[in-house]
C-alpha cells in the first residue's frame, strides 16, 4: 500500500505518536543520521519490565529495492516498534536482517519481522553463540522483565553466514559491505560500511557514554578497533550512544578505556593480586567517565584477568 | 514451536552423582525467589540426603567458613574461596562444594593427599541461577560440618564457553602456576599456589535441529597436585567449575622441589605440568 508523501510526512513529523507506550515514550523518535541510514538510539538502562529492552541502537537502511534491518531490537516489542518505524517511513520490502551479534539487546527483537521471512545474516560464529545463549537469554528477560513483557522475544537462526566480507546489495545503487570480526566485543561481531553516504554501522564495537562491556577478547577488540580507525567515513553508528558520531574522533575514548583496563589488569596479576581482588582496584577512574559503570566495569575487569592470565 | 537445546541427559546428572534431584531449569522462578523461600532450604536437604547417603550435618560455626561475593560480577566465573579454622585443618580431610541450583550441583569435592591439607582452597565456579552454595567438611570422626552462602548470579552455566571454541581447544591442557608469595619455606609456613588448567570445561549442546550444531561436553573431572612426588590435593569436579580450571591450595613444604599437576578430562585425555618451586637464596 503506497502511502501518500503527505501522510508519510505527518506520520514522520510527529514522530512521538508512532511509539508505543512505555519505552517508546522515554525513546528520542527515529534519526536518519544519512539518506536512507535510521537510528532508533536505545536508552541507557538494564533490562527492565516498562523498557521493552530497548537499551541498544537499532535500525534500518533503506535501499532501492529493499530495506535491511540492522539489529532488530531487545524484545518482540521494541522489534515491533521498529518494524512500525519501517513501515512509516518505506514500503519496501524488509528483506534482511543483520543481526550484528548475539547479545540480546540487540538480536531478541527478531521475532517481530519472523513472519517476513528475512535473509538472517550473521558472523560464522553466531549460530554457535546463540545456541549456547538462546535459553540464557529467555530466562534472563523473563526475570528482569516479567514474563508478560517478554513473551515472543527471540532471535532467528541465521541463514546466511559471513566468514570474512558480504556485500549485500539493496538496489538502486546502495550496496553495503559487511565485514566479519576477530573476536573483540563478542566473538561473532560485524559491521557495516554504506559506501553511497560514507556510514560506518559499527553497532556495540563501538560504545559512546554506556560503559562498554567485553564478552569476546580485550586485546582482539582493541586491535578491531586499530584497523576499523583507519577506515574513512564520514560518521559511524555506535550500539549505544548517540545515533551517529564523527569517525574516527568517537573511538578514542573507548579506546583509552581499553587500554587502561588492559594495563591496570596486566599490572594486577604482575603484583600477584587474585581474582576476587582485582575489580575494585583496576581501572576505577576511567570507568568513573561512562554510564553504568558500577554495573558493568567489574565484570570487565573479571573478564579481562580471565583473557590476561594466560598471556 | 519450540527449538530448545537442551544438555546431555549426563551432564543433567553431573559426573559427580545426586542424579535424581537435578531438575534443571525447575521453575523459571528459580531466579526471582529470595533466600528465605522455603523450597531452597526443602532443596538443600534434599541433595545433602542424596550425596551424603542420609547422613546428618551440624552447622560449622568457625571451623570452615566459605567467602562468595553476595552478587556476583561474572556468573561463568564466581571466585569462592574456602578456609579450616586451625584446629579444623588436620582433621578435615575433605570438603564437598556445592550450587544447590546448578544443573550439577556439586561443583568440586577437594581431599587432601598425604603430604597437604585444606586449610585454605579457592575456585572459580559457574552460577546458573540465584542459589545458596554449600560448603561441608568431612572430619576423620566422621561428623560433616556445613557453611552456606547466598549468591545472586545467573546465567554462568549457558555461556559455557566464552571466547572461541577452536581457540580454547588449541590451547587444552596447558597449565599454568603461580606463587604469589613466593616459594614454600619450609614445613610450617604454607603459601598460596594457584594452578589453572586451560580447558573449555562445557557441558556442550546437544544437535541443535536448525543449526545443526552439536558441540560435545569436555570438562575436567579430576585434578591432582603432587609436591616432591607426595600428594598434596586431589579434586573432583565437572562442569560447575569454570572455564579453565583454577584452583588455589595451601602448600608447606621445603622449597626447591617439583610441583606437579595431572589433570583428565571426561574423554580420558590426560595433561601434566611440572616446575621447581623455588630454591633458596
Amino acid at each position: 500500500m503506497r502511502l501518500s508523501a503527505g501522510r508519510r510526512t505527518a506520520l514522520l513529523g510527529c514522530g512521538g505518536a508512532l511509539l508505543g507506550a512505555g519505552a517508546g515514550a522515554r525513546v528520542a523518535a527515529a534519526q536518519e543520521v544519512a539518506p536512507g541510514i535510521h537510528v532508533l538510539p536505545g536508552l541507557h538502562e538494564d533490562a527492565s519490565p516498562t523498557n521493552e529492552n530497548a537499551i541498544a541502537n537499532v535500525g534500518f537502511i533503506v535501499g532501492g529495492a529493499a530495506v535491511a534491518v540492522v539489529d532488530p531490537g531487545g524484545s518482540l516489542a521494541h522489534g515491533q516498534r521498529l518494524r512500525r518505524v519501517v513501515e512509516a517511513v518505506t514500503t519496501l520490502p524488509i528483506r534482511y536482517l543483520v543481526l550484528t551479534h548475539a547479545h540480546p539487546d540487540h538480536a531478541m527483537g527478531a521475532a517481530a519481522f519472523a513472519d517476513l521471512r528475512p535473509e538472517v545474516i550473521g558472523h560464522v560464529r553466531l549460530p554457535e553463540a546463540l545456541a549456547q545463549r538462546r535459553d540464557g537469554y529467555h530466562r534472563m528477560l523473563e526475570r528482569e522483565m516479567g514474563a508478560a513483557a517478554a513473551a515472543g522475544s527471540d532471535a532467528l537462526p541465521p541463514t546466511r553466514l559471513v566468514e570474512n566480507r558480504l556485500d549485500l546489495d539493496l538496489g538502486g545503487g546502495r550496496a553495503l559491505a559487511i565485514a566479519a570480526h576477530a573476536p573483540a566485543h563478542t566473538d561473532a561481531d560485524l559491521s557495516l560500511f554504506d559506501p553511497a553516504t560514507s556510514t560506518l554501522w559499527l553497532s556495540d564495537l563501538l560504545f559512546v557514554e554506556r560503559i562498554p562491556s567485553l564478552d569476546g577478547s580485550l586485546s582482539g577488540w582493541l586491535r578491531e578497533l586499530g584497523a576499523l580507525r583507519g577506515q574513512r567515513a564520514a560518521r559511524a553508528v555506535p550500539g549505544h550512544g548517540p545515533a551517529a558520531v564523527p569517525w574516527p574522533e568517537a573511538a578514542a575514548a573507548l579506546t583509552g578505556y581499553l587500554e587502561a583496563l588492559r594495563d591496570g589488569t596486566r599490572a594486577a596479576i604482575a603484583a600477584g593480586l587474585g581474582i576476587a581482588e582485582v575489580p575494585s582496584r583496576v581501572a576505577l577512574a576511567e570507568a568513573s567517565h561512562w554510564r553504568l559503570a558500577e554495573n558493568y566495569h567489574g565484570r570487565n575487569v573479571s573478564t579481562a584477568y580471565r583473557e590476561l592470565e594466560w598471556e | 514451536m519450540a527449538r530448545s537445546v537442551p544438555r546431555r541427559p549426563l551432564l543433567v546428572a553431573g559426573a559427580l552423582g545426586a542424579a535424581p534431584l537435578l531438575a534443571p531449569g525447575t521453575g523459571r522462578t528459580q531466579g526471582i525467589e529470595p533466600a528465605e523461600a522455603p523450597r531452597r532450604a526443602e532443596r538443600w536437604r534434599d541433595l545433602k540426603a542424596a550425596i551424603f547417603d542420609g547422613r546428618s550435618t551440624e552447622p560449622a560455626g568457625e571451623a570452615l567458613t566459605l567467602v562468595a561475593p553476595s552478587r556476583a560480577l561474572d556468573a561463568a566465573a564466581v571466585p569462592i574461596s574456602l578456609s579450616l579454622s586451625p584446629e579444623a585443618v588436620p582433621l578435615v580431610r575433605a570438603i564437598h562444594l556445592v550450587i544447590d541450583e546448578n544443573p550439577a550441583p556439586v561443583a568440586a569435592v577437594f581431599r587432601a593427599g598425604p603430604a597437604g591439607d585444606l586449610r585454605a582452597l579457592t575456585a572459580r565456579v559457574r552460577v546458573d541461577a540465584y542459589t545458596f552454595m554449600h560448603a561441608v567438611a568431612e572430619f576423620e570422626d566422621g561428623r560433616l560440618l556445613e557453611t552456606a552462602q547466598f549468591v545472586k548470579a545467573a546465567g554462568g552455566c549457558s555461556a559455557p564457553v566464552g571466547t572461541d571454541l577452536r581457540a580454547a581447544r588449541e590451547r587444552m591442557g596447558r597449565m599454568r602456576m603461580t606463587l604469589p608469595e613466593g616459594p614454600p619455606n619450609g614445613p610450617d609456613r604454607p603459601v598460596p599456589v594457584q594452578v589453572a588448567v586451560s580447558h573449555p570445561n562445557t557441558s556442550g549442546l546437544q544437535i541443535d535441529q536448525l543449526s545443526r550444531l552439536s558441540i560435545p561436553a569436555e570438562f575436567v573431572r579430576a585434578l591432582r597436585v603432587l609436591y616432591r612426588d607426595a600428594e598434596v590435593l586431589r579434586v573432583a569436579c565437572d562442569i560447575s567449575i569454570s572455564e579453565n580450571p583454577t584452583f588455589g591450595f595451601a602448600l608447606a613444604g621445603e622449597p626447591g622441589g617439583e610441583l606437579r599437576v595431572e589433570a583428565e578430562d571426561n574423554r580420558d585425555r590426560r595433561f601434566a605440568s611440572a616446575w621447581t618451586v623455588g630454591n633458596t637464596g
